[in-house]
């Protein structure tokens, strides 16, 4: 069996734990980051993407507020080429009018300091025409749109400079606790490659818990007690961006009051449902109808425009059961060290929070990191941009921009989102791939109106040609330094992915010990069953004559229903295969609390 | 810049099932690379140009020729033309126009200036000399066909000196004759009013300016504007009265119609009263005919007659109505073109970077009009810079339907494009 | 005024407008825009896996028929008989030759093709494109597939890798895409058009020989010439040395705009004009009441300014399904058929709209619903007419998942041509 030894070992591939493993690295701790799937397949794959300005809690949490805005600034620096400088509004609508929330918003704002100011109510309209009309009142604050891939992809990237060591598709399946003069310590863990089967044991000065919402879970095989209430969260994304700015109701926050531009598609969020697991996670019809509802006070006629997809992401709500006066750094978020709670030696658990405030997360935990291991060390992560932060802000237009600068028309495989066959080849070899999920994160592969109706048959095409060059990467350990030096801000940009002669082969993604899953048809119909899944939710009108689209492709021309190798699975195959169909539409349930 | 009609293009890109039959049929994206076909630069580029871009970030929707042939194959339903036009005017409000462009777009401007001195004009404007200025200093293809300004003044002047000879009657139509037949084909509306008095129609011929599509189809969407709203002025007070105004340039109908409404977000009354007031010459003659108030007294003419109707008259989306008329006439050989595009759309093929695509295009209808054999010896075409177009790629005199039907009823000359009276 | 208005430019349409035409009624088809025919495979699936038995393909399609309407006498073929659909089939077949794009079916009578699909899965197929049906499956030659370097939308490997799996012999080459065109951007009706030119079919014949072994046959692309295509195949099978199969690409299908482009013209010379870009957008009609039918009077389309008003004695919708733009679908559940309102079978409740996955092989209970007809194709509602001058034909018509069941083509046609008939023996 394979053993490696570290100093610290993150567990979760969210933003946290891409956080504190890059925190980590940078203060100069061998560290280990292992995550069960891909990067950010978690929450921090499902959210809408705000950079909040911190508006949204000026009211209701200060403290969460001042957190935001400060990490706002410091990631519009680190990570500024994961950043679009959409800015946001925060509208009085007909519907939130009557109240002083308008006032006490402001004086939030002011008391915390994130830049707030009243601009006209043409003004508004003239930027976002689509804007409701009847707004009565506007705000303006620094919010933003993030891309949460491309942040985990270069913050880890960052991490791996350092000298840090990303283990994807390697999943824990127990912690390792010894018993040392009447301590417990948690001393390592045993975690298997979901791909090949592989064992390994993975021994670590201390390991943090960065589950998210499986973090509850990850602690009781330490002996200690997490509660996490998972709460679901349904996103819905529009066919193209009816909004430039990020639109935030001005009230008390609640359900489907924030409207997001993100990249091509503008997403409405979200819902609150507590669930009793993690996944897999049902969208109910009254999620949907609601998010469109709200969507019509923001931009009347909104529910009549096209819908692209929805989805849910769970929200780690951290729920505290222990009484003996903890440190928990904020309400919001919450850094357990569980030798004060449990006496359990070597254990964090790091959760709640949200994606903006990531590194500050990070260096909370990597402090208490620092006590633990007695030594002082001084986190630099707040003023040390990641590879590509250089880039500047992308902006919405960039990749129309760059593929037709560099002519790259011919050379587009999903025409939608404008994915170049060369960058899908970049991040195959360049970056762990075991579907084209984990492509559709890396490059949007597949995002677009068509939902992977014409890309998904040509990736597998171009994936499968590769795989017989020998140069599709399955190594899901490879460290060489062609990898350190592959910049992940190139993973998004047409103009950083010019062509490449990949079909020559430098044969040292697939060797012969490393079992492979390869099968291009497995691929076809776990991307296509992905899609569906996300589709199914909204799928009407437009979107419904698109699936009859896709389906005439797959079925009457391909005929991938009837392809050989329907028996075989991938790891993920089953997360991508539950009903997602609508049921019955049910009225959205009284919430409890 | 009009803010809203860039934003009004969303319900009708969230259509597009990126089927790419438009790039199949688009005649430009045919023939070149410069284009990368309707469907990326309409529906999937407009998902990447939004409000507050530091820049445009694209360029290549100035390569669509605006000949809308990827609305009508479409089977969804987007209106890709419109969405390129936008396009392309936010670009040219963000980039400026080049003065060629600027030059081209003002066509009406042009013919007034030309028609002070004609001879002088023509001279200015054909000699080898200034072609080649004008290629390489303005980017006016030294190969296209440019109009000549006749010799015997405008149309508005042959309006003025035959006022008398004009006939009286109870019915009465508005004319619109648009900048081509004013200044440079007057020929074209003298034999437009002899079908229509023939008929027992008496011809309105009221003040009007350019209906502004060049400007358009620049990107000047604020000139075009008020090209526009002068247009409305002069006329939608005979549209009130219940007069149809009829055209015989379908494209400078379609643009009172349709793509000045659409594009310039002109859903007032008075737009839409003339809008719903205007009619392509055989649009209308066909109504009449069907009626049964359009005479059929024809003479028969024995020759063979490659029709094509222009892109722009198809996107009227009323059938091929001159077709239909031109069939009546007895002996009448005519054979119909399903050519996609004469390739000039206009300015299009004026431009010298796009000439040579223009007449690449045009290829296909060149070809068409070749294997009706060599007994062929005019084609026909509504749109007079389809015309100059064909009869550069094919060397023939090219007719307006309008000719011919006049030169039916024996009052017209389709030699020497004179009235026989 | 006309005898026949056709709305849609479908198979379906365009084979009643063929068969009214032909039996001497003026007929003119309107069409919002291209459809059906440019995005599949061009070939002509009559049935392809029996709903009963989806995941095993059918054999001989005429057998299965029989079975299907016993089982399922709702079902569009149940309103024909197999002499019916066997000759509105030949029908087509002639009216292909006559076209100069020959339809083909298999060597044994009444048996599917099997035809290489672009994954490399069997595509149970009952007539094919000439061009086309040298890829049948039971011919015992290896097959040398040919892509082209970069080209987007064809990969050789992955067709070659699943026959192999299916016990085919088969190999794969590539060419440089520059052999066929000096464009870096160029779908496959624009590489089909290259090769209608004279000298790069030739260079690629030449390749091509250099490539293949004695004995093989060559599959590739479907982009081998668009309007010259029989002499592109024919030469290059001559410079090859061996046969020369298409193999259908994603769309804009290439064997799909040739035979709509093809039935265009063939439409022309019978005087029958195909009026794209023409939405019909309403209908002047009256309704049923007191036990008598209602009537359309006009369909009303939509111009650049007022309504145009198509009028003629009857009128046949063949819109097609969901895809094509015959019913249409809100996020309330609500569906609807996009001109006359017509009632159709399909569950207005989104959650009764969809089975469990994608590849689901029950296919989804949307894609199954459509408009009631009686048995001369004129909708009815619980039996009774509803227009006395109103025919269906296509994929609007309910009752089944043509995509699913592989019968998208062949019921387009015979039930476009049984309309047709019954129109004109009015």
């Amino acid at each position: 069996m394979h053993k490696l030894q570290t100093e610290v070992l993150v567990i979760g591939g969210g933003a946290t734990g891409t956080g504190v493993v890059w925190d980590a690295a940078l203060r100069g701790f061998k560290t280990i980051l292992v995550e069960r799937r891909d990067l950010t397949h978690g929450t921090t794959g499902r959210f809408h993407g705000l950079l909040h300005s911190g508006g949204r809690y000026a009211v209701k949490d200060p403290h969460g507020a001042e957190e935001c805005i400060r990490e706002n600034q410091i990631l519009r620096k680190t990570h500024a080429h994961c950043i679009e400088d959409t800015s946001g509004f925060f509208v009085v609508t007909p519907e939130d009018e009557g109240d002083d929330y308008p006032e006490k918003f402001v004086a939030g704002c002011n008391a915390v300091g994130i830049p707030c100011s009243e601009i006209p109510v043409a003004e508004a309209l003239r930027r976002e025409p689509l804007l409701n009309p009847r707004i009565s009142r506007v705000f303006e604050v620094p919010d933003g749109s993030a891309d949460g891939f491309l942040a985990a992809h270069a913050t880890v990237n960052a991490a791996r400079v350092a000298g840090a060591q990303i283990m994807t598709y390697h999943e824990v399946d127990e912690l390792i606790v010894e018993e040392r003069s009447g301590e417990r310590h948690v001393v390592g863990a045993r975690v298997h490659n979901v791909v090949t089967g592989e064992h390994i044991v993975i021994y670590a000065d201390i390991i943090v818990n960065a589950a998210g919402a499986w973090s509850g879970k990850l602690a009781a095989m330490a002996g200690a007690e997490v509660v996490i209430l998972p709460s679901k969260g349904t996103m819905v994304a529009m066919n193209h961006r009816l909004v430039n700015t990020v639109i935030n109701r001005c009230k008390m926050p609640s359900d489907g009051d924030i409207l997001v531009p993100s990249h091509t598609v503008c997403i409405i969020g979200t819902t609150s449902v507590t669930v009793p697991n993690p996944e897999p996670l049902r969208i109910e019809p009254w999620e949907v109808q609601k998010m469109l509802d709200e969507g019509e006070k923001i931009v009347p006629g909104f529910s009549k425009a096209r819908v692209l997809r929805a989805w849910a992401g769970v929200r780690p709500l951290f729920q505290e059961t222990y009484t003996g006066g903890g440190r928990d750094v904020t309400r919001k978020l919450a850094l357990l060290d569980h030798s004060q709670r449990e006496g359990i030696k070597g254990f964090l658990t790091i959760t709640g929070g949200k994606w903006t405030t990531f590194r500050l997360m990070a260096e909370a935990t990597v402090d208490t990191i620092c006590e633990h291991l007695g030594t002082q060390r001084p986190c630099t992560t707040a003023t040390t941009p990641v590879p590509g932060a250089e880039q500047g802000n992308y902006w919405v237009g960039h990749r129309l921009h760059d593929v037709e600068e560099q002519r790259l028309q011919g050379d587009l495989i999903c025409e939608c989102e404008l994915v170049t066959r060369t960058m899908l080849e970049n991040a195959v070899q360049r970056n762990p791939a075991l579907t084209l999920d984990d492509l559709r994160r890396d490059v949007r592969l597949g995002k677009g109106p068509c939902q992977g109706g014409f890309c998904t048959y040509r990736a597998v095409g171009i994936l499968n040609e590769m795989e017989s060059a020998g140069n599709w990467n399955h190594d899901m350990l490879d460290e060489s330094a062609d990898t350190m030096q592959w910049n992940a801000a190139h993973l998004q940009s047409p103009a950083h992915n010019l062509t490449r002669d990949v079909t020559a082969g430098n044969g040292k993604g697939h060797s012969a010990e490393s079992p492979t899953v390869f099968n291009p048809n497995l691929l076809l119909r776990d991307f296509l069953q992905e899609r569906w899944k996300g589709v199914t939710p909204v799928l009407w009108g437009r979107q419904l004559k698109q699936e009859r689209l896709d389906e005439l492709i797959y079925l009457s021309l391909m005929n991938i229903d009837h392809l050989p190798d329907d028996e075989l699975a991938s790891p993920v195959t089953d997360f991508y295969n539950f009903d997602t169909t609508p049921g019955p539409f049910e009225p959205e349930p009284k919430k409890v609390g | 810049m009009h803010t809203e009609s860039w934003q009004s293009v969303g319900p009708s890109l969230d259509e597009c099932i990126k089927c790419n039959i438009c790039t199949s049929y688009c005649p430009v994206a045919s023939v070149t690379d410069l284009f990368p076909g309707p469907k990326y630069a309409g529906p999937q580029s407009q998902r990447f140009r939004e409000n507050g871009q530091p820049h445009s970030p694209d360029h290549s929707v100035d390569y669509c020729s605006g000949c809308r042939v990827c609305n009508e194959v479409c089977p969804t339903g987007v209106k890709i033309a419109e969405i390129n036009a936008r396009a392309r005017a936010h670009m040219a409000a963000e980039e400026g126009i080049p003065l060629r462009n600027r030059l081209l777009g003002r066509n009406e401007l042009l013919g007034k200036v030309g028609s002070i001195a004609p001879p002088l004009a023509n001279f200015g404007l054909h000699n080898q000399l200034s072609r080649v200025l004008a290629d390489k200093v303005f980017g006016i293809a030294q190969d296209s066909k440019l109009p000549r300004w006749p010799k015997g003044g405008t149309f508005g002047k042959w309006v003025k000196k035959t006022q008398d000879q004009r006939l009286k009657s109870d019915k009465k139509v508005v004319y619109y004759h648009g900048c081509g037949t004013m200044y440079y084909e007057p020929f074209i509306g003298q034999a437009t009013v002899a079908v229509l008095e023939h008929n027992g129609y008496e011809v309105i011929v009221p003040p009007q300016n350019c209906c502004g599509l060049p400007l358009l189809s620049n990107g000047e969407f604020d000139e075009a504007e008020k090209y526009h709203d002068n247009n409305v002025n002069k006329l939608v007070g005979y549209a009130r009265d219940g007069f149809d105004i009829i055209g015989t340039t379908p494209s400078c109908t379609l643009t009172l119609k349709e793509e000045a409404p659409e594009l310039l977000d002109k859903h007032d009354a008075d737009s839409t009263d003339l809008k719903m007031a205007v009619w392509d010459i055989f649009e209308w003659i066909r109504e009449r005919w069907e009626e049964g108030d359009f005479r059929t007294d024809f003479r028969p003419i024995n020759m063979i007659l490659p029709y094509h109707a222009p892109c722009q008259y198809r996107a009227h989306r009323v059938g091929k109505p001159a077709l239909e008329i031109l069939q009546l006439i007895p002996e009448l050989d005519v054979r119909e073109s399903c050519a996609r595009c004469c390739g000039s759309a206009g300015t299009y093929g004026y431009k010298k970077e796009k000439h040579l695509i223009a007449m690449a295009v045009g290829k296909e209808l060149f070809d068409f009009v070749a294997v009706q054999g060599p007994g062929v010896t005019m084609t026909a075409s509504d749109t007079e810079t389809c015309r100059w177009q064909i009869e550069l790629g094919t060397g023939l005199p090219s007719r307006h339907p309008i000719e011919i039907v006049a030169a039916a009823y024996g009052l017209y000359n389709l030699e020497s494009r004179q009235l026989t009276n | 005024m006309l005898d026949l208005v056709v709305i849609g430019a479908g198979l379906s349409g365009l084979m009643a407008a063929y068969t009214a035409a032909q039996s001497g009624l003026t007929v003119r088809v309107i069409n919002k825009g291209l459809g059906s025919m440019h995005w599949g495979a061009g070939t002509v699936d009559v049935l392809g896996y029996a709903p009963d038995a989806p995941e095993k393909p059918v054999q001989h399609p005429f057998t299965a028929l029989a079975n299907l309407v016993v089982q399922y006498p709702d079902h569009p073929y149940g309103l024909l008989s197999s002499d019916e659909i066997r000759a509105g089939l030949a029908s087509f077949v002639a009216l292909t030759e006559e076209i100069g794009l020959p339809y083909r079916g298999s060597a044994e009578s009444d048996q599917n093709l099997f035809l290489p699909s672009p994954a490399g899965a069997a595509r149970p197929v009952y007539l094919a494109p000439e061009a086309q049906s040298a890829g049948d499956l039971s011919r015992s030659e290896p097959m040398l597939i040919v892509g082209f370097k970069g080209m987007r939308d064809f990969f050789p490997d992955l067709i070659v890798q699943n026959l192999a799996k299916q016990g085919h012999q088969a190999r794969s080459a590539f060419l440089p895409l520059s052999l066929v065109t000096d464009r870096i951007d160029a779908n496959t009706v624009h590489l089909a058009e290259a090769l209608d030119d004279l000298e790069r079919r030739t260079r690629l014949g030449h390749e091509l020989k250099k490539l293949v072994k004695i004995g093989e046959r060559i599959g590739l692309p479907a982009i081998l010439g668009m309007n010259d295509h029989s002499v592109v195949i024919a030469d290059l099978e001559r410079l090859s040395g061996v046969p020369v199969f298409e193999i259908p690409t994603l769309p804009p299908s290439v064997p799909g705009i040739r035979l709509y482009k093809a039935l265009r013209s063939r439409l022309l010379e019978l005087g029958v004009r195909i009026e794209a870009g023409m939405e019909v957008v309403s209908a002047e009609m009256t309704a049923r009441h007191n036990g008598t039918p209602g009537s359309i009077q006009s369909v009303i389309s939509a111009t650049s300014a007022r309504p145009y008003k198509h009028r003629a004695h009857n009128y046949l919708l063949a819109t097609g399904g969901i895809l094509g733009g015959g019913f249409n679908s809100d996020h309330t559940g609500h569906v609807w058929e996009t001109i006359f309102d017509l009632p159709l079978t399909v569950p207005q409740d989104r959650s009764m709209w969809f089975a469990s996955g994608f590849l689901s092989p029950t296919g989804h209970p949307i894609f199954h619903g459509g408009v009631v007809v009686n048995d001369v194709f004129q909708p009815v509602d619980g039996g009774k007419l509803i227009f006395s001058n109103l025919w269906v034909a296509g994929n609007i018509l309910a009752n089944a998942d043509p995509i699913l069941e592989r019968s998208l083509e062949g019921s387009a046609i015979v039930t476009g041509i049984a309309a047709g008939k019954a129109i004109a023996n009015l």
